[in-house]
């Protein structure tokens, strides 16, 4: 079975919540859309207090080229317009406030169940459908999905993203289970837009039911329909984290993401199953992104308050938690994402967006860091590291401020798995050091090439 | 035996010579002219070497002294006037004097004033903490209290007050140099003038850097700043504006009367060097009261 060459840890997946199946999560009486729900420009809001919208009708336009549409999630009221604290308890972002009324949808979607195969020949009809649904990664980085499907050159991969490799969450498994049918025309639609390239259905072995299940889907849909070709289902080794780009891109085809490139670059675009669901139901059903799967689980749950939910964007997460059946008394952190990279929620308040994949309970003992020990450079972060960096270095050089070391030691391409804080046994705070330094690098770099650019157009007009 | 001795002798001795004349040409071809007032420059400067100048080093501010035209641009904040009125003597230039300044920290919301309503268990640092989320208070612009400014003194005029969970400044060590103003991820140390006049030591500032509207800012914090404005309507000398929700004394216009420490309903407008009298206004005659309330 294969899985990436360099480095990788083997932490206990828990997936408790594996088979709790898909329950809609009704909708509060409040909702609160955030603009910024995908990377890059915040969106622009095109509606004003007061207005009375509709489920799927667009209420924020894109604020730049990586930008995406927001949409709104329910039928009701604006009665604000105004920043609203984030997860972190930043307040920043406007969030539309919206009360709710019941469901009525805007015009154009299709909320029938029926599940449509034909695939559209159009790619311009495609690509127009993913950008004006607000369609965006949702793998956990909510890249906007039209920009990465337009790539410069034709590539020979597109890799759909199952592995899960986050422990606890379980949320793509179920919609890899439940949703099969629509993963996969999705999946083809990506395929036609891309023109054709090898589609690669990745999963990791600990999910074998899923394997089951796609494989199953994707003989039947090439037996009874057109344009299923070059779709295969691929079973992976499971380690973390294997659901990163840049390693899951070597799993399936052995190519390197050299440092500094993109997965375009090794002529592959990778997408999460998710993200494929979503690109079907806004080609196949003109559906916005309006809804998401989010694991609610935890150590410290009982089995029957495991759950996976379908969400609306703009619920808040106390509502959530509430919903779910409060937070439990063990609880001391609540974790949006998996436990390895996601981000620990200061503020329950904040509300759900397109990449909202999990609401995890963690106990005092699974969360509070260990006091850190010296460096007795035993390497095991440098084993662990799936970039091949050597994070004890980094560390040492960021301590001493020795930014270009940093960038000699490629400081920028490490991707914040957390492999190295996971795996260090003196407990030093790897990560959080390396991040601050990527940060600082990241921002030299930069500075460099706008110098750069600056000079060059200064040398052109010169020229004139 | 001894021809050997006497031999050795001439032929090292020659050789010396010889290297010693090819050297000195060498040294003279690419001799490196440099102005020699920037050894004296260097030499008057405090050699901290703390960059509050904006240079690399006193070496590289007496670099950059010598080859401006004037002095505007260049202030050794660590030396102050002293130190400039010697640098404007080697170089023959004229400077205005400034006023002595210091690191004033624009927040009061100690522990009691702002309850934590999170464990942050991360990494002691600042700047990783505000990367990671906005603070374990309810405030998302206060003193994050892990200590980068501390540590960003080399002067060791800083120190965390323990009971406040805030750093305070030591104003006879402050040299004004900047470093914790950059250390801070917050942004909030300021370097302020240390008085109205540069004699005194008077000074009045708000301690506190909250935008967010007044509720907001005072649920998470009873010393924030609610922008309600009571300061600036009672400053006699317009030193005081209103912005995002925040009140900001600009320390050129003030005259430290303190009258808008008492105006202020949340006590966010803090003091150093003198006591403030509230001056109480004239009473208004009985009629003309009664007349405005009607």
């Amino acid at each position: 079975m294969k899985t990436f060459k360099i480095g990788g840890i083997h932490p206990n997946d828990s997936k408790i919540s594996r088979d709790c199946k898909i329950e809609v999560l009704p909708v509060p009486q409040k909702v609160f859309i955030s603009m910024a729900q995908h990377l890059g420009a915040p969106a622009k809001p095109i509606v004003a207090v007061g207005d009375r919208v509709k489920t799927g009708q667009v209420i924020g336009e894109p604020g730049g080229f990586i930008s995406a549409f927001v949409h709104s999630s329910v039928t009701g009221t604006v009665k604000s317009i105004a920043p609203r604290k984030d997860l972190a308890g930043n307040c920043v972002v406007p969030h539309v406030e919206i009360e709710v009324e019941p469901d009525e949808w805007a015009e154009g979607i299709d909320t029938s169940d029926t599940i449509v195969t034909e695939i559209p020949q159009d790619k311009d009809f495609i690509l127009g459908r993913v950008k004006a649904n607000g369609v965006v990664g949702l793998g956990g980085a909510t890249f906007p999905a039209h920009v990465k499907l337009a790539p410069a050159k034709q590539p020979d991969f597109l890799i759909l993203n199952g592995a899960e490799c986050e422990p606890y969450l379980t949320s793509d498994y179920r919609i890899m289970m439940e949703k099969t049918a629509q993963i996969i025309v999705g999946a083809a639609i990506m395929r036609q837009v891309l023109g054709g390239p090898r589609t690669v259905i990745a999963i990791e072995e600990n999910k074998p039911e899923a394997i089951d299940a796609m494989n199953n889907m994707v003989r039947m849909l090439k037996d009874n329909h057109g344009g299923y070709d070059g779709i295969e289902v691929m079973p992976l080794m499971k380690k973390y984290p294997q659901g990163g780009e840049k390693q899951l891109i070597n799993a399936v085809t052995g190519r390197e993401v050299l440092s500094g490139k993109l997965p375009a670059d090794a002529g592959c675009v990778v997408q999460n199953v998710a993200t494929a669901l979503a690109v079907y139901d806004a080609v196949q059903k003109n559906m916005p992104l309006i809804t998401n799967t989010l694991t609610v689980t935890g150590d410290c749950l009982p089995a029957e308050r495991q759950h996976n939910y379908l969400f609306r964007i703009g619920i808040p997460l106390s509502y959530i938690a509430e919903y779910a059946g409060g937070i439990p008394d063990e609880a001391a952190k609540i974790i949006s994402g998996g436990p390895m990279m996601g981000k620990a929620i200061a503020n329950l308040d904040a509300t759900t967006v397109k990449g909202s994949s999990s609401l995890l309970f963690l106990t005092d003992a699974q969360t509070r860091r260990k006091k850190a020990s010296n460096c007795i450079r035993c390497g095991r972060c440098a084993d662990a590291c799936p970039m091949g960096l050597e994070p004890f270095l980094l560390y040492r050089l960021y301590n001493a401020g020795n930014t270009e070391e940093l960038e000699n030691n490629a400081v920028q391409d490490c991707i914040s798995c957390g492999c190295c804080l996971y795996s260090c046994p003196a407990n030093i705070p790897l990560l959080d050091n390396i991040n601050m330094a990527k940060g600082q690098v990241m921002g030299i770099i930069r500075a460099r090439a706008a110098a750069a650019k600056a000079a060059a157009e200064a040398a052109k007009v010169e020229q004139k | 035996m001894t021809q050997t001795i006497i031999w050795t002798i001439a032929i090292i001795a020659g050789l010396g010579l010889l290297l010693a004349v090819i050297l000195y040409f060498v040294a003279e071809k690419f001799k490196v002219v440099e102005d020699p007032r920037i050894d004296e420059v260097e030499k008057v400067m405090p050699g901290a070497n703390c960059g509050g100048c904006g240079f690399a080093g006193c070496r590289a501010f007496a670099d950059a002294a010598v080859k401006a035209p004037n002095l505007d641009n260049n202030y050794c904040p660590v030396g102050g006037n002293e130190v400039m009125k010697k640098v404007a003597a080697i170089l023959g230039y004229e400077i205005a004097e400034k006023a002595p300044q210091v690191a004033v920290v624009r927040c009061n919301g100690s522990c009691e004033a702002r309850p934590r309503t999170t464990e942050y268990d991360g990494v002691k640092s600042c700047k990783v903490k505000a990367a990671l989320y906005a603070g374990d208070t309810g405030c998302a612009y206060g003193c994050l209290g892990c200590g980068d400014c501390v540590a960003a003194c080399q002067f060791g005029a800083i120190h965390m007050n323990p009971e406040t969970g805030l750093p305070e400044v030591d104003e006879t060590k402050c040299t004004a140099c900047g470093a914790c103003t950059k250390a801070c991820p917050k942004h909030i140390i300021e370097i302020r003038n240390k008085g109205t006049m540069p004699k005194n030591q008077r000074r009045v500032w708000v301690g506190c850097v909250n935008k967010d509207k007044g509720g907001v800012a005072r649920k998470a914090c009873t010393n924030a700043c609610i922008g309600c404005g009571k300061c600036a309507t009672v400053c006699k000398f317009g030193a005081i504006t209103i912005e995002n929700n925040l009140s900001y004394i600009d320390y050129n216009k003030c005259k430290a009367c303190g009258q808008c420490v008492f105006a202020c309903p949340t006590h966010a407008i803090q003091f150093s060097g003198f006591e403030p009298k509230q001056v109480t206004p004239k009473p208004a005659p009985a009629g003309e009261q009664a007349n405005k309330e009607a």
